[in-house]
């Protein structure tokens, strides 16, 4: 048994609603079929399945609203081969024949000469060009000819062409020469060799071949252009789009419509290959797209999440259980952690911080603060201070790219405060922590964190963070190992504040102490940065004086 | 945080964001009114009565009533040779003053109401900045009210630009705003800035019986469009204005009994001096941002006075979006209004951007220039590679029944995928016509769709299609076959 769940739809997008079932239970499921429609607020999406199967169970009508996670099918898992009763297979077969638009090349050109030996044949160079004049020809007799190589330069009344060839293998003969006029389809020279077996590819007239104007200075590189369709059976290929016009590099021939839906589904329009006339993207084209994007996201998570997932044992066996998906943050979160655990070794530096002034200051200026409607707190002077040991410390606000073997330093000083919602740990980011004072970092604060619990922060809210506190002190503890919100490099944890003796002059004296946790990324951070760094944020908390002073 | 009033704004909906719009143009009401439509709490801040900006009380709307009044004018003339004549046209200038103001206080008037309608809290005064979530408005009423918000967008415009050693204190030295006044019928008016704020009124003014001359530094006038399409207007300007004189320059303004007199640099450095009854400086726009309080916010202003943003809109301020003029060219006001719509929707949680292939431009001159997408001038001098497409409309049989065979419709074309890249347009009608192709350039529309697509007959708009075919060579009213 197999249970099949609502994969994400997309960032943002929790729920969605059924338009339509497209199996039904005892039908054969085949992978990447579709077997359900949905439409959230963004686009209506067809979601295909993971595995192949028999439909045992559907537990969701169409109307229905459904959640990210949620099981909606269930599966018997199929033998080696999935049984297809052809009654049954037939009609969702059909659906989706009909809503995968598949680029179809209609080869009306060329038929191959022959099996072995191919003739390179003159493709049409425009509209209403019927023949031109050989320039030169760029290949000889035993050469070998790469795919989109030019093989022959031609002049016609509108420009001077440089035609690639659509073939790869040997020239075997030379049928034109310099001066000659040929007419398009005319054969130029023939070729055998590996691939010389496959008919030539389909030259559509709406998209001639590299057309070079007479004009164009001579070290000018002509831009290769071949009009690539790939074949029916292919899944849409994820590759940029070659054929745009200089001028309209960013602005790819899709419809407003088309464009607005693509930036809301969080596809780059610009590498969408269209398959409509002169290249125009269609709906569909970005949908396709999105599928294969969302099917090649699903195999990497995939690898992720099952790569370490030791099997679970039947817990039914030792008393009662209740199996609960993961919200969609706990997910991320879950995701995320782990990534950071397994990716960078992490070392904990404890220490504490006298916090008894600060504490009588905090006080005393409380009521100060209230009339200019905050409340002032230690994390928000943490955040201060962190920002200003960022600067001292650059190492700490870096990120590693291992696989170019760089560090990045930012030039900006934003800190990420981890919030605990109803919801899940979120961790909203104050940015440039550097350019405010306290007061203005606690209303910042207390505005993230107003928006975190209404659900209004924006993804905006949370990116871009440098560096991140946990405070965990309104809970109680002393120490604990905060895991490092990568790419960052290094976590503050701060837990509740103790008073305990400290020897101060030859006797005790009751201060309140601040535990710290300091955890910071061993690839480029060493244990004496890491206490350093520590002792500085430390200094700066009990010697305000001497922090404003330097800083 | 702080003193909200929000009172007066829509109640009951206490949980919604509110938008603060500065600015109550055509940038800043089209973002307030759909702020409104998606649920947002609105307040809307504009110095006027009502909102309307620029566009609606010292722009677009009143240059284009007064020329209408001024095509008819050319018209009845016109009439003459078609065996009509309507005598000399009397202008009754307070009259026609009367119109051009109904229009004006009839449309934002109804912006007015549409916003009361939306309950959008309309504040009649001028905000400042005094932080990221705050405004402080210097209210009509001569009261401050502090407003708080959670976003805010900036629509505060541009302001027309002078030359401080020109700026005599003159009631015969007018402006784009004081000529929309008409204070009178000068019987000389002489047009400094060739653009089209100072070609539209300066054909205004010729209409109604001034003898316009204009002053323009770089050698051709409306200096954006393309040569071919200018050209029919400066043909039939040369006849209705008086002098054009490009590359030239003004150098000294001085009050005399007679009117102003105006010393011109012309093209051959020679210092000429006239007597204008009135001169109109129309030199262009600029954006104006000091006032704002921006200092007390994250907002970044470039060397040019600009508010930068990003293409949602958003300034270097988390909660500030700027729209319209104040974030750059073109200071059209349908940009503006897209903007506006654009940073709304980022306000509303929408991945959405700015993110046009053609934004449209209209001259309202006789005959009207309208242009979208790449002009011809832009694409040689970017290196790209195109084709065009000129139908002229002497083959027009349409212009032709309006006697009118000054125009020219123009497709520039990919020559790979046949896509349209740019349209220009010429003639009468032309600021209508341009819609088609702008749709053409954004849906990524190829000449054979405009050929294929029916046109109706005997309309100006069969030009275009006209043009799409000529492209193959076979367009029926011109023989201009492709060689084979």
């Amino acid at each position: 048994m197999k249970n099949f769940i609502i994969p994400e739809l997309g960032e943002n997008i929790t729920t969605a609603t059924v338009v339509k079932v497209l199996v039904a239970v005892g039908d054969s499921v085949q992978p990447d079929q579709p077997v359900l429609e949905l439409e959230t607020d963004k686009a209506t999406i067809e979601v295909p399945s993971d595995f192949s199967g028999k439909v045992s169970e559907i537990k969701i009508n169409d109307g229905d609203t459904v959640t990210i996670g949620q099981v909606i099918l269930t599966f018997e898992e199929a033998g080696t081969q999935p049984a297809e009763s052809p009654a049954l297979a037939a009609k969702p077969q059909a659906a989706v024949v009909e809503t995968q638009p598949q680029p179809q090349p209609t080869p009306d050109v060329q038929a191959p000469v022959a099996v072995g030996i191919t003739g390179f044949v003159l493709p049409e160079l425009g509209e209403n060009i019927r023949s031109a004049t050989v320039i030169k020809v760029l290949v000889e007799v035993g050469n070998t000819v790469q795919k989109d190589q030019p093989v022959i330069e031609v002049e016609t009344d509108k420009a001077t062409i440089e035609v690639p060839s659509d073939l790869a293998g040997t020239v075997t003969e030379v049928l034109v020469k310099e001066g000659d006029t040929i007419t398009t389809g005319s054969i130029v020279f023939k070729i055998s060799g590996s691939e010389a077996t496959t008919v030539a590819a389909p030259v559509t007239s709406a998209a001639p071949a590299e057309v070079v104007q007479l004009s164009a200075p001579a070290d000018e590189k002509p831009v290769t252009f071949v009009p690539e369709k790939s074949a029916p059976a292919d899944a849409p290929k994820v590759i940029p789009i070659e054929n745009q016009p200089a001028m309209l590099q960013n602005a790819a021939p899709a419809a407003p419509s088309v464009r607005r839906l693509a930036r809301e589904i969080g596809v780059d329009v610009n590498q969408v290959k269209g398959t409509g006339p002169g290249g125009r993207i269609l709906l569909d084209d970005v949908k396709a797209y999105s599928k294969a994007l969302h099917q090649q996201r699903n195999e990497v998570q995939h690898i992720r999440t099952e790569q370490h997932q030791e099997p679970l044992p039947d817990f039914t066996k030792f008393g009662e259980t209740e199996r609960q998906t993961m919200s969609n943050i706990r997910f991320k979160t879950a995701d995320h952690l782990s990534y950071a655990w397994h990716t960078i070794p992490h070392v904990t530096q404890f220490d504490k911080a006298d916090i008894t002034a600060l504490e009588e200051f905090r006080k005393s200026y409380a009521k100060e603060a209230e009339k200019q409607g905050v409340k002032l707190t230690v994390t928000a002077v943490l955040v201060k201070i962190i920002a200003a040991a960022l600067k001292k410390f650059p190492q700490f606000n870096a990120s590693v790219d291992m696989q170019s073997k760089e560090v990045i330093y930012k030039k900006y000083f934003n800190i990420g405060i981890a919030v605990d919602t109803e919801f899940g740990l979120i961790v909203p980011v104050i940015k440039n922590a550097d350019q405010m004072n306290v007061i203005e970092i606690s209303r910042e604060m207390n505005a993230l964190a107003e928006k975190a619990r209404n659900k209004k922060a924006s993804i905006a809210d949370m990116q871009g963070g440098c560096f991140t506190i946990t405070n965990l002190g309104g809970i109680g503890g002393t120490f604990f190992t905060p895991i490092i919100n990568a790419p960052e490099v290094a976590i503050l944890g701060v837990s509740r504040g103790n008073i305990e003796p400290v020897y101060i002059d030859g006797k005790f004296e009751p201060r309140l102490l601040l535990p710290l946790s300091l955890s910071y990324d061993h690839r480029i951070i060493d244990g004496a940065d890491g206490i350093r760094f520590l002792r500085w944020i430390i200094g700066a908390i009990e010697n305000p004086m001497k922090f404003i002073v330097e800083n | 945080m702080n003193y909200s009033n929000n009172n007066t704004a829509s109640s009951g909906n206490g949980n919604a964001i509110h938008v603060v719009v500065i600015g109550g143009g055509p940038g800043g009401y089209a973002a307030a009114f759909y702020a409104a439509d998606l649920g947002m709490q609105v307040t809307l801040v504009d110095l006027e009565k009502n909102p309307g900006g620029v566009c609606l009380y010292r722009g677009c709307i009143p240059s284009k009533a007064l020329l209408h009044v001024a095509k008819l004018v050319n018209e009845a003339k016109e009439a003459k040779e078609w065996g009509v004549d309507f005598g000399e046209p009397q202008i009754d200038i307070d009259k026609l003053r009367n119109f051009k103001n109904k229009v004006v206080n009839k449309l934002t008037g109804g912006l007015g109401i549409l916003s009361k309608q939306r309950k959008i809290n309309f504040v009649q005064g001028r905000a400042k900045f005094i932080s990221s979530t705050t405004i402080e408005v210097a209210k009509a009423d001569g009261t401050t009210e502090q407003i708080a918000f959670d976003k805010a967008i900036v629509a505060t415009g541009s302001v027309i630009a002078t030359i401080p050693s020109l700026q005599i204190d003159s009631q015969r030295l007018l402006n784009s705003t004081t000529a929309l006044d008409l204070p009178a019928i000068p019987k000389s008016l002489l047009v400094v800035g060739g653009g089209y704020i100072g070609l539209e009124l300066g054909s205004v003014y010729a209409a109604l019986g001034s003898k316009v001359s204009v002053v323009e530094f770089l050698d051709r006038i409306l200096p954006g469009a393309d040569r071919d399409l200018v050209s029919h207007l400066e043909k039939r300007i040369s006849k209705s204005f008086d002098k054009i004189m490009l590359q030239s320059k003004v150098v000294e303004i001085k009050e005399v009994t007679e009117g102003l007199l105006v010393k011109i640099e012309n093209k051959d450095k020679q210092i000429e001096e006239h007597v204008f009854d009135y001169v109109l400086m129309s030199i262009g726009r600029k954006p104006k941002t000091d006032g704002l309080g921006l200092e007390n916010t994250r907002v970044q202003v470039n060397e040019r006075g600009w508010i930068i943003a990003d293409k949602s809109l958003k300034t270097n301020d988390e909660n500030i979006y700027a729209i319209g003029d104040i974030v750059g060219e073109p200071m059209l006001a349908h940009k503006a209004s897209h903007e506006g719509r654009v940073a709304v929707d980022s306000i509303a949680g929408k991945k959405v951007a700015f993110e046009p292939l053609a934004i449209p431009a209209v001259v309202f001159t006789d005959p009207e220039i309208a242009w979208a997408g790449i002009t011809e001038t832009q694409a040689a001098a970017q290196g790209i590679r195109f084709e065009t497409a000129k139908f002229p409309w002497a083959a027009s049989g349409r212009a032709t029944t309006l006697d009118r065979s000054d125009g020219l419709t123009k497709l520039i074309i990919d020559p790979d995928t046949e896509r349209i890249l740019g349209v220009g347009l010429c003639g009468p009608g032309a600021g209508e016509m341009i819609a088609e192709g702008v749709l053409a350039i954004e849906m990524g529309a190829t000449v054979k769709d405009l050929a294929l697509t029916i046109h109706p007959h005997p309309t100006l708009s069969e030009t275009v299609m006209e043009a799409a075919e000529l492209f193959y060579g076979h367009s029926s009213h011109i023989y201009k076959p492709v060689k084979h």
